[in-house]
């Protein structure tokens, strides 16, 4: 019971850290995917990360301020369905010469035989 | 690159508007020759102006965490005060016993200081990216 508390709590600990580097890369897939405005943005990330990536709006929205800025993705104003234009982020060139440059030197790894056979994931 | 954010916009509103008031209140401490309105004005003008500067810097960053060690909302600053300073002595609505010299020598010092700020931001811009922190940028 004891181990058990303490293990629940050093996975929440390891999550925290681990999850706070994730937004970016969640941001990039939900737009390597289409164009998307904000909303489409959040119910990506929580949709296809089974719940495990919470993005608060205002954390997202200073996020894409952010790589807008450094020109990394830009956005066309297409009509909403209510109220004022709505925003539909896209990477630019920069954007997704950035994106494939991650993947290549920080996801692919992963997709080894051996780290593979490391994590167990043929066993799942 | 985007540097004049919403939240800089919003600072020099109000530091036109402390400004305003603090040159009304200063020339009429002038004119009376009081001690006590000048110091007042001055020292509400210094904590308001602070209290605006800690207040939309502390917005700004949280908007855009643009990394220029403060030099835009100093620029601002410097650019209003002393603009409104020298528009209100030179159309003659400062007291008798101010004068335009004395304006100009404060824009001038306090320039010198504003280019010491700037070349510790164009040093500062190293660390950054369009402006942005490396380590702010992923965060």
């Amino acid at each position: 019971m004891e181990d058990d508390k303490k293990l629940n709590e050093l996975l929440l600990s390891w999550e925290d850290t681990y999850k706070k580097g994730q937004l970016t890369l969640w941001i990039f897939m939900a737009l390597q995917e289409s164009k998307k405005y904000v909303d489409e943005i959040k119910n990506f990330i929580e949709k296809k990360s089974d719940g495990t990536i919470s993005c608060e709006e205002q954390s997202l929205y200073r996020a894409l301020r952010k790589y807008e800025h450094i020109d990394v993705l830009t956005y066309d104003l297409k009509e909403g369905n209510k109220g004022p234009d709505r925003k539909y982020y896209y990477l630019t060139n920069l954007g997704q010469e950035l994106f494939n440059q991650f993947v290549d030197r920080n996801i692919k790894i992963f997709h080894s035989n051996e780290i593979k056979k490391i994590l167990k994931l043929n066993e799942q | 690159m985007k540097t004049i954010t919403p939240y800089l916009l919003r600072f020099a509103l109000a530091v036109t508007v402390l400004t305003i008031i603090f040159r009304y209140f200063l020339s009429y401490g002038i004119e009376k020759q009081s001690g006590i309105i000048i110091a007042i004005s001055a020292a509400t003008y210094g904590l308001l102006m602070f209290a605006s500067g800690w207040y939309f810097g502390r917005k700004d960053g949280e908007y855009l965490p643009i990394y220029d060690i403060g030099f835009r909302f100093h620029l601002t600053t410097y650019l209003i005060h002393n603009g409104i300073s020298l528009l209100w002595i030179g159309f003659g609505l400062g007291s008798k016993h101010e004068n335009l010299s004395v304006s100009i020598m404060a824009a001038v010092l306090w320039g010198i200081s504003l280019l010491i700020h700037f070349a510790f931001f164009l040093w500062a811009r190293k660390n950054s990216i369009n402006n942005l922190d490396k380590e702010d940028i992923f965060e």
